[in-house]
């Protein structure tokens, strides 16, 4: 383990002799109890702590391998929050607070982070949390750009670092299709259909008088200047205007929101985590568009085909020999699964280049309804062929400072 | 219907339905392979952009341009890099425009940018890659400002390119621009590791290694020099 982890606790303890408390050192900080001792814990913070963050803080707060010192977030409301409960478990008052991620990641002491900001934020985070160093799980969608995930990759290789996706659902929800499709029992698998939506719209929403909660400057961070309305900044889940799931500027909508489930259910259960579609088909019936994703083994994702049902997988039914399912290292889940990895250095169930082969899906189908009609991108370039038009959608400026 | 949207953009400020110049997105799309509608498409938005038209209206302007702007639009956006509110957007367009003219403009644009401006054209340019003299970001890379002096090392480190390396390798390291030096230098090793130039790769591993890096970057430089074996 780290030394400067160690730094970090015995620093702690010293500041606290110095004030003239008395040094009560709980057996659990000895290692006394089941937890292991601080030399051995994995050190966290907490970057984009409401909503789902929230879940997340909580999860691993209560993991106890993990010592749980910092949280940020841009509404100061959910920031102390989340330092009240962080300091109620351990029963003291060390959980620091920051307005800025920066100084989180700037911190030798922390080993890991988790995110749960707004998509917007997601890349610049992961790739500046493994540039200094931290092991980082990040809250699906991973990326709002298809240009943003090969850079996520590429950095989170470079350092070595353990960085994990945070869709629970791609191994909960669609166990029964994965395990038809793994097991052999379903045959040869040649085509599944997601149904989600709708893609995110562009936002002209009013400027209403900003609340001394928010750092609003920090919330847009490197998206497009805008004056502050509550329901462009609103983590609700809705998708139809009333929170930033719906707005380009911050999300994909529910293309790339529930997408990330979905196509994460669906590249796992055809088994095409590995890869990105090579084509995409727009495609209409009835009237009704949709759009067809294929791979080079021939494996295809249709995306609302008219009258497909939902993971709808097109399939031979004959038997054939079956493989392993890929699990969850550790216990506790998804979560679990993150630490365990750390402590490994394993890649964990949701590595980031499966999280980016999934939201390749979504971002590639989302850029083919835009331009109305149908593309072929190369994966291995990461670029679309003859089509200009369709690459410059590939990426998005970022808001001066911010740069990755 | 486009005529009324683009009339929809003189009062197009926040708070106004979208709707109202969607058409001009779907312009954008139903001109795909007709020049003519196009270049006239872009000219009326290019002209939009010399007026007087609310801000929402013109960063609008700025992100239908992203997809078909050309050369012609470049000289409207290019006003637009020193303004403070606007700044962002156009680069939103200048940094996809496939023109030469396009980082060019960027590239003028920095010497009298303040600072926070001057960051945002560097991150531009390293995100476009294409047609952006290593020249221009070596100079920054030497900037007394720190800050400056990190933004275009990380922009080198995106081209990638042994002469991006090399301008790194003089870059004057300091705790501001450490993190982003050693990555970009890094970046540019991974670069050559992938044209299969692995003695070239491992010197500039062997770089960032004796510039005393941070605990991240010494761990990815010796990853680098095994993978460069």
């Amino acid at each position: 383990m780290k030394t400067t982890r160690r730094k970090f606790l015995s620093s702690s303890g010293a500041a606290t002799a110095a004030l003239g408390f008395p040094s009560i050192i709980p057996s659990s900080a000895l290692g006394n109890d089941d937890r292991p001792a601080p030399s051995n814990r994995i050190v966290m913070g907490g970057i984009g702590i409401g909503n789902m963050g929230r879940g997340d803080h909580r999860d691993f707060l209560n993991k106890k391998e993990v010592q749980y010192v910092a949280v940020c977030d841009a509404r100061k409301g959910a920031m102390n929050q989340a330092k009240d409960k962080t300091d109620a478990k351990y029963g003291n008052k060390d959980c620091k607070t920051y307005a800025d991620y920066r100084d989180i990641l700037s911190r030798d002491d922390i080993d890991a982070v988790h995110i749960a900001t707004p998509d917007h934020w997601h890349a610049q985070m992961i790739i500046e949390g493994c540039r200094h160093g931290k092991d980082v799980f990040c809250q699906k969608p991973e990326s709002l750009t298809l240009g943003e995930g090969s850079l996520m990759v590429n950095t989170a290789r470079r350092y070595g670092r353990v960085v994990s996706g945070g869709s629970q659902r791609v191994l909960q929800d669609y166990r029964g299709t994965v395990e038809r499709c793994w097991n052999g029992s379903f045959g040869k698998v040649s085509s599944i259909n997601v149904n989600v939506g709708p893609m995110s719209q562009p936002c002209n929403l009013p400027p209403e008088n900003q609340p001394d909660d928010i750092d609003w400057e920090m919330w847009l961070g490197p998206a497009p200047w805008a004056p502050y309305n509550s329901k462009r900044c609103s983590g609700s889940y809705s998708t139809s205007g009333n929170s930033w799931r719906s707005y380009i500027d911050y999300s994909g909508g529910g293309m790339t929101d529930w997408g990330a489930h979905h196509f994460g259910g669906a590249t796992f259960a055809v088994d095409v985590r590995e890869l990105q579609p090579n084509k995409v088909v727009l495609d209409e019936i009835d009237g009704k568009k949709f759009v067809s994703l294929k791979y080079s083994n021939g494996i295809e994702i249709t995306h609302n085909k008219p009258g497909v049902g939902q993971m709808r997988v097109g399939r031979d039914d004959v038997k054939r020999e079956g493989k392993e399912i890929p699990k969850y290292a550790g216990s506790g889940g998804i979560t679990g699964d993150f630490i365990d990895c750390v402590k490994t250095r394993k890649k964990p169930f949701r590595d980031v280049e499966y999280c980016i082969n999934t939201m390749a899906v979504p971002h590639l189908a989302t850029i083919a309804y835009k331009l109305d009609r149908s593309l072929e991108w190369d994966s291995a370039k990461q670029q679309f062929i003859n089509d200009a038009e369709a690459d410059r959608l590939r990426n998005r400026a970022r808001r001066e400072p911010w740069q990755i | 219907m486009l005529e009324q949207a683009f009339e929809a953009l003189k009062t197009y400020k926040w708070g106004i339905d979208p709707k109202g110049i969607k058409p001009i997105q779907d312009a954008v799309v139903a001109t795909h392979g007709n020049a003519a509608a196009r270049k006239e498409l872009e000219s009326k938005l290019a002209a939009a952009l010399d007026t007087d038209i609310p801000r929402a209206a013109k960063d609008s302007v700025c992100r239908f341009l992203k997809t078909i702007g050309t050369a012609h639009s470049v000289p409207a956006l290019a006003k637009l890099l020193h303004d403070a509110e606007l700044s962002h957007m156009a680069r939103h367009a200048l940094q996809t425009i496939d023109a030469k003219e396009a980082a060019s403009a960027l590239v003028n644009a920095i010497d009298k940018a303040p600072k926070k401006i001057k960051i945002g054209i560097i991150s531009s340019l390293g995100a476009r890659g294409k047609d952006v003299p290593v020249g221009a970001l070596a100079k920054i890379v030497a900037d007394k400002d720190p800050e400056v002096s990190a933004a275009g090392a990380l922009a080198l480190g995106a081209l990638g390119s042994p002469e991006s390396a090399k301008a790194l390798g003089l870059a004057k390291v300091n705790d501001t621009n450490k993190v982003a030096v050693c990555d970009a230098m890094l970046q540019c090793a991974e670069s050559m590791l992938a044209h299969g130039k692995k003695s070239d790769a491992k010197t500039v591993y062997g770089k960032v290694l004796s510039i005393g890096p941070s605990k991240a970057a010494k761990i990815a430089a010796e990853l680098g020099i095994k993978a460069s074996a």
